[in-house]
């Protein structure tokens, strides 16, 4: 591992319990002249969305008035997602309405690309709608390094997360896409990102400037592409990653975790090009990087992984002259 | 003449308390408009799980909270509980608030709750989180609502209150706490209209076989843990119980053996003994030991009681003024009172000298299962139902 990533993983790596001063937080906000939005993107998430608004409303609205304003900006849900969230105070919009004139595209980032244009904080704070054990460390372990930290941009969420499974909780698993396939191509092309222990998570906050000057993907790319492109343009130092302790989540088939790297492989593939980085693929790294958690620090392990390969056998002149 | 002023006092009590049941129907709704503030409490406290014994995250949350809600300097004593206190504009004398903060759900099992628009679903939110919460959170409704009080307000989350606790967190509190207290109310989640005034005479024990090592299978009768506590069973059922004075034996729980072809050498069989009468408790005990000495010796296995938890009878009359403000609160909110003894915090509450019902929040169901509910709707009228209770002490209606 280098020096610099080691240093990176120091400075912009934080635990959701260094911020549980929230009232300082906000006395911090409030004089840096910060506003921040909070945005929860829906999709027939009738079971969830309650909770959600009712704890994060309460806690970081009404209690410590952390967050300025907070909006679901639901896809056309056929539960009853927006009753409920409503029945908790929330601001319930369709993403349909919200800039009609560019037309309305299904999925999570369109959601989050018009919440953009919808909500004024100068920080957006994105948290998806489906944590069973929400709670006020999902909102301000992200925005807090953005209040703190000038420098950062980009604020990404990691967990232990175990799956939610009808007989329990399990202790380690989730996050199979990044395993199999997010670290394996970040560790080929951009080795830098492997930094971000959870590059899939989908809660994250970030400054409004940033994210008004990217594209967003609507489909299952929108966390990999923000994270090239903003790696593009601002470098590493804009990210930093917040460990939220254990996320309770649905658990996915292995068939909706196929058509998710699908699309995510679609996205990697379209900023290969755009970033020009096909044309280096002779120059890609052999080392696969990926991390280990040991008494609360986060190492990441690094192994040279080179595919040799044998020629064909009847190029082989032994195998020519061989008598059978 | 005393008995035109006896006559005076009382009516000048009704006047009283009718002056604050004037007011129910605007706190009901005052309630229902910042009632997300228990809700919240209720869900947070809720998640982290409390089996008894293992209190300490939850009550440490309960401890921010009081602080949070502007309580000054709460504690956490040598048995865990958390207190805090709301100081009263005289402070001449105290009133409890209480709620127990274990519960019966061990930490294994997954504590999420779900979030309706009319109901809150999962382990443990009607015992006891959400009276947990609202007793947490009624400083800062009480502030919301405008609402002061001349006696100091001591606000209780006790641990070790369920089965093997025995009630211990609370009657350390109440032997160790000096603060004269005029009465308590302990706050359960369920069920709206639960009114207990008395505790319950009650034996809790469990009933353990050990088949030993060198246990003769040759003998007459020889048998695994299943079938010999299977005949205890049987031998406690034919156990005569009075009718009166109301006495009942509950057979809660069995646990013995771990596989399909394996005689197993354990097991334990937990019960409980209620009666109004604590002398018949006593008697019914003398026969489960006898049972087990019996079982012992005729079978060459070890069986013996343990007895883990005893509450006396005690209790105030139906006719205290306590009691009958709380069924005047009742009525005028239109529930009808389920009279009930409880073998809850009462008991001690009580034991120590203190006037004391039990109240329930809201309505329920599914209590004791993973799928524990709690009815929104009705949750404001029993915070409400609370908060005139207090009044009404506060204000000396339920002096007896």
């Amino acid at each position: 591992m280098t020096g610099d990533n080691q240093k990176w993983l120091k400075q912009n790596t934080f635990h959701h319990g260094e911020f549980w001063d929230i009232l300082n937080l906000v006395k911090e906000k409030e004089k840096k002249g910060l506003t921040i939005s909070l945005c929860i993107p829906t999709l027939n998430e009738e079971k969830t969305i309650g909770k959600e608004v009712l704890i994060l409303k309460s806690e970081l609205m009404e209690r410590y008035p952390l967050i300025d304003e907070f909006a679901v900006i639901d896809s056309g849900s056929t539960d009853k997602t927006l009753e409920v969230a409503r029945s908790y105070g929330a601001d319930t919009y369709l993403a349909s309405d919200i800039l009609p004139e560019v037309g309305d595209k299904r999925g999570k980032g369109e959601n989050l690309w018009k919440a953009i244009h919808q909500l004024k904080g100068d920080i957006i704070c994105y948290v998806d709608a489906d944590i069973s054990n929400i709670h006020p460390r999902f909102v301000y372990g992200l925005v807090a390094p953005l209040i703190k930290k000038e420098e950062v941009q980009y604020v990404k969420a990691f967990y232990d997360r175990p799956l939610n499974y009808s007989s329990g909780l399990r202790s380690s698993g989730g996050g199979r896409v990044t395993e199999i396939l997010i670290r394996p191509l970040f560790s080929l092309f951009y080795p830098e990102l492997t930094n971000i222990i959870q590059p899939l998570s989908g809660e994250y906050a970030a400054r409004r400037e940033v994210l008004e000057v990217i594209p967003f993907p609507i489909g299952y790319g929108v966390e990999t592409s923000h994270l090239l492109d903003l790696y593009e343009k601002f470098g590493i130092d804009a990210f930093a990653q917040t460990d939220l302790d254990r996320r309770v989540h649905r658990n996915q088939t292995t068939n909706a975790l196929g058509k998710m790297s699908f699309g995510i492989l679609q996205t990697f593939i379209n900023r290969l090009h755009s970033q020009g980085m096909i044309d280096r693929i002779p120059d890609m790294e052999t080392f696969y990087r990926r991390f280990e958690v040991e008494d609360g620090s986060y190492n990441q392990l690094v192994q040279e992984v080179v595919e040799e390969e044998r020629p064909a056998m009847i190029e082989i002149e032994e195998y020519r002259n061989r008598t059978v | 003449m005393a008995k035109v002023i006896k006559m005076l006092e009382t009516k000048s009590t009704e006047f009283d308390l009718n002056n604050l049941l004037k007011d129910l129907p605007t706190q009901i709704e005052k309630i229902r408009e910042i009632r997300k503030l228990v809700l919240t409490d209720a869900v947070l406290l809720g998640e982290i799980p409390a089996p008894t014994f293992k209190e300490e995250d939850r009550i440490r949350l309960a401890v921010d909270r009081f602080r949070e809600n502007g309580l000054e300097d709460p504690e956490i004593d040598d048995h865990g509980n958390a207190s805090a206190i709301l100081n009263g504009t005289e402070g001449k004398s105290s009133i409890l608030v209480m709620a127990h903060a274990d519960s019966v759900f061990d930490a294994s099992t997954q504590h999420v709750l779900n979030v309706g628009p009319d109901a809150i679903t999962g382990p443990g939110i009607a015992d006891n989180a959400i009276g947990l919460a609202t007793v947490v959170a009624l400083p800062k409704l009480l502030e919301l609502l405008d609402i002061q009080f001349k006696d100091d307000l001591i606000f209780l989350a006790n641990t070790k209150s369920l089965g093997r606790g025995n009630l211990d967190g609370a009657r350390y509190f109440l032997e160790t706490m000096k603060r004269p207290i005029r009465a308590g109310i302990c706050v359960e989640g369920a069920s709206q209209g639960r009114l207990s005034y008395s505790g319950l005479g009650t034996l809790r024990g469990e009933i353990r076989l050990e088949v030993p090592s060198n246990y003769d299978w040759n003998r007459f009768g020889s048998s695994g843990a299943v079938s010999q506590l299977t005949r205890v069973v049987n031998q406690l059922l034919e156990i005569p119980l009075p009718k009166e004075p109301k006495t009942k034996m509950t057979l809660g729980g069995l646990s013995c053996g771990t596989t399909y072809n394996k005689t197993p050498r354990r097991g334990t069989l937990r019960f409980e003994i209620t009666s109004e009468e604590d002398s018949v408790i006593t008697e019914l005990k003398q026969k489960v030991d006898d049972l087990c000495e019996q079982c012992s010796l005729e079978n060459g296995t070890k069986v013996y009681l343990e007895v883990v938890a005893t509450r006396p009878n005690c209790g105030i009359a139906f006719t205290h003024p306590l009691v009958k403000a709380t069924r005047s609160i009742m009525s005028d909110l239109g529930v009808t009172p389920e009279v009930n003894p409880s073998t809850g915090d009462l008991n001690v509450l009580i034991e120590a000298g203190h006037p004391g019902v039990t109240l329930g929040l809201t309505t329920a169901e599914n209590i004791g299962e993973e799928n524990e509910c709690i009815h929104l709707n009705s949750l404001p009228s029993g915070i409400a139902q609370l908060i005139t209770l207090l009044q009404a002490i506060d204000q000396g209606l339920c002096e007896s």
